[in-house]
């Protein structure tokens, strides 16, 4: 192979680091979403038995949103292996004992099962918050757009945006706000 | 004892029950035991094709020729064939019979192969020059040097099914003997068939090899960020600038930068170039400036439909490396592009 | 093991049963263990893989197909451009590649598939196809729609 052909291969296959922000978004709508780049779904050139997928960083992994109940609904099993070693951990409980945990699950549960699993699985790094190493920071070249907008909570308009939202009525005098 | 009314009922029956068996039961411990014996003779020695029975050395050299489409001289393409060391052995074979004076009717190809390698060298380079106006004479000679080698010669000559018809000592057929039979053939049809008619058989057969194929993987560049400042300083061009197009995975084994180089007058890109290392990815960069300067491109398409008189002549030379600049290339269009030209208005 | 001349094949029907095993044994040569061996494994073997071939070869279509779209898909990710209407804008240009051909352009002519987008693309945006609103128009691609406007 000529020079030009060596690095034109090493250029094809070269591996893409991907940033993905977790705040408000559905651990299990977003994982077809991380499987697409962890496998390489996304390049012409895929092909199921080709190690062709690129890295993904999940990031504020302690900030994503489940709809309604599924908190207290969705619940984890494992088992120790011994008799009586069964346990259900409700996602709420998991989170907090591990906030990575329930992406890793869900990402890792969405892929079919097989022998490439588990090598795909090690190129997805989740962060529970924004503190990133810098050393990893410094490979990541793209950035994956978030699935839901992120809404802005109440606290955090400034007093003066508050101040201009026009009014519809004036408190009464006597009417006492909560505080 | 038997009697002889229960021997011949024996008889009757083992008679009758072999015309009935249709299938034989000793076929197959027999091939077991010829294979046995054939394996234990170890691996069959290759063998020329002359000693088969039904060889007939006339008719192939015959059909050699019309396998080629070509209209070869038989003597002609017979003495081609024909090498020093066949005539020796045959000499001592009769010497050792008896014969004093020993008198073979065959002349060996050494003039062929001479005259034949330099119309070949010949060729090579003049038609490089024509498709190549802008590549440097060292491109020139290096893609040459490969194309007359013997490595390409051989193959060639082997896949046209020269080694079967060689008359040499050697068997099986060294790659030397091939490529210099091949030599022998181009002479041989020369004088057949005229220049013309061996021109395009070295185009056909030998100028091909080089498609498909990126040229500059035959020229070893030295030093190209060098060279391509160099040169584009002779066209008072600075030297360009390099800038880090893109990386990804900077800090693992697998990083890969992209590096274009940019004319810092224009801010035009002049070459992109990729590797593992900055370094590597900014010499890919230069070297595929020059591949661009040179007309040397990835995807180039060799017009394979030129024929001698549309060639450049043998005095022509390309720009050396050291004085080639934009400025001194010949501003006249060479044959190649004429004909070119010629092409398109008539379609 | 392997039969040299058609002659033998033809032998292995008969009812000598070195041939009629052997023919057998050809077949689970590459096999591992007893199961290329011993001649009752062996069949048992041979019959299971016979089968597993004949339904491979069905799956071997499907799985291509599957194959192929997610690289085309690919391909028309990087252009902005959904499968769907990629393939619905070269069917009203009449353009009749197959699935085989454009996954190969992908691949190998990334500026030739890049061509078929951008034409892809107009074609949609001229006949208002379903998500053609946010497409750019292509700069170098002139349509009929185009020149009535």
């Amino acid at each position: 192979m000529s020079q030009f052909g060596r690095v034109k291969q090493w250029n094809t296959f070269a591996r893409c680091w991907h940033l993905f922000d977790a705040t408000w978004q559905n651990p299990l709508q977003c994982s077809p979403l991380i499987e697409k780049y962890l496998k390489g779904l996304h390049k012409p050139i895929y092909h199921p038995f080709v190690d062709c997928g690129d890295h993904v960083v999940i990031m504020n992994s302690k900030q994503i949103a489940f709809p309604g109940e599924e908190w207290r609904r969705r619940v984890y099993f494992h088992h120790t292996g011994y008799s009586g070693g069964a346990s259900w951990t409700p996602a709420w409980e998991l989170h907090e004992k591990d906030p990575t945990m329930i992406f890793r699950k869900a990402v890792y549960h969405y892929m079919k099962g097989n022998l490439f699993r588990r090598v795909v699985m090690e190129r997805l790094h989740i962060y529970p918050d924004s503190n990133v190493p810098e050393e990893i920071m410094e490979n990541i070249t793209n950035q994956i757009q978030p699935l839901r907008p992120i809404p802005k909570t109440l606290d955090s308009y400034s007093n003066e945006e508050i101040e201009k939202y026009p009014k519809i009525i004036d408190y009464p005098q006597d009417y006492l706000l909560s505080k | 004892m038997l009697s002889l009314r229960t021997t011949n009922c024996v008889l009757k029956v083992l008679k009758t029950a072999r015309n009935e068996q249709s299938f034989h039961r000793w076929l197959a411990p027999t091939l077991r035991e010829l294979k046995r014996r054939k394996d234990s003779q170890g691996p069959e020695k290759p063998v020329h094709r002359k000693s088969f029975l039904e060889w007939n050395y006339d008719s192939e050299i015959y059909a050699f020729s019309k396998r080629l489409g070509e209209d070869f001289n038989n003597d002609l393409l017979l003495k081609a064939f024909t090498e020093r060391s066949y005539i020796i052995d045959e000499e001592e074979k009769q010497k050792s019979v008896g014969i004093e004076q020993p008198t073979l009717n065959l002349i060996d190809n050494k003039e062929l192969v001479a005259k034949g390698s330099e119309f070949i060298d010949d060729i090579v380079k003049r038609y490089l020059r024509t498709v190549l106006p802008r590549l440097p004479e060292e491109g020139i000679i290096e893609l040459h040097k490969y194309l007359t080698s013997v490595e390409t010669l051989s193959h060639v000559s082997y896949h046209i099914g020269t080694p079967e018809l060689i008359l040499c000592a050697d068997f099986p057929v060294e790659k030397l003997t091939m490529a210099n039979v091949l030599k022998s053939i181009i002479a041989a049809l020369i004088e057949s068939s005229g220049e013309n008619r061996a021109a395009i058989f070295v185009r056909d057969f030998i100028l091909t090899q080089i498609a498909d194929k990126d040229l500059l993987q035959f020229w070893d560049l030295q030093h190209p960020i060098k060279l391509l400042s160099d040169i584009l300083a002779r066209d008072n061009i600075q030297s360009p600038e390099p800038r880090l197009v893109g990386c990804s995975g900077k800090n693992t084994i697998l990083a890969c930068f992209r590096v274009g180089l940019y004319t810092p007058h224009n801010k035009q890109i002049i070459g992109l170039g990729v590797g593992e290392t900055v370094d590597i990815a900014h010499e890919m960069a230069a070297i595929d400036g020059l591949r661009q300067l040179f007309g040397t491109p990835e995807n180039i398409l060799f017009p394979y439909n030129l024929e001698l008189e549309q060639l450049c002549a043998s005095t022509d030379k390309n720009l050396s490396v050291n004085e080639w600049s934009q400025k001194n290339l010949p501003v006249q269009p060479t044959n190649f592009e004429l004909h070119q030209v010629k092409m398109t208005s008539s379609c | 093991m392997v039969f040299t001349t058609a002659m033998m094949l033809v032998r292995s029907r008969g009812p000598d049963e070195f041939w009629r095993k052997r023919k057998i044994f050809k077949i689970a040569a590459h096999f591992s263990g007893r199961r290329r061996n011993c001649y009752s494994i062996a069949i048992k073997a041979v019959h299971r893989a016979l089968q597993f071939a004949t339904i491979g070869r069905a799956l071997r279509k499907s799985d291509m197909i599957v194959l192929w779209n997610t690289r085309i898909r690919a391909g028309c990710e990087e252009h902005g451009i959904e499968l769907n209407t990629f393939k619905e804008g070269l069917s009203r240009c009449d353009i009749q590649l197959n699935k085989k051909v454009l996954a190969d352009l992908a691949i190998w002519e990334p500026s030739t598939f890049k061509a078929l987008s951008d034409l892809s693309k107009s074609v949609s945006i001229d006949y208002e196809l379903p998500g053609s609103e946010k497409y750019n128009v292509p700069t170098n691609v002139v349509t009929r729609g185009l020149l009535k406007k």
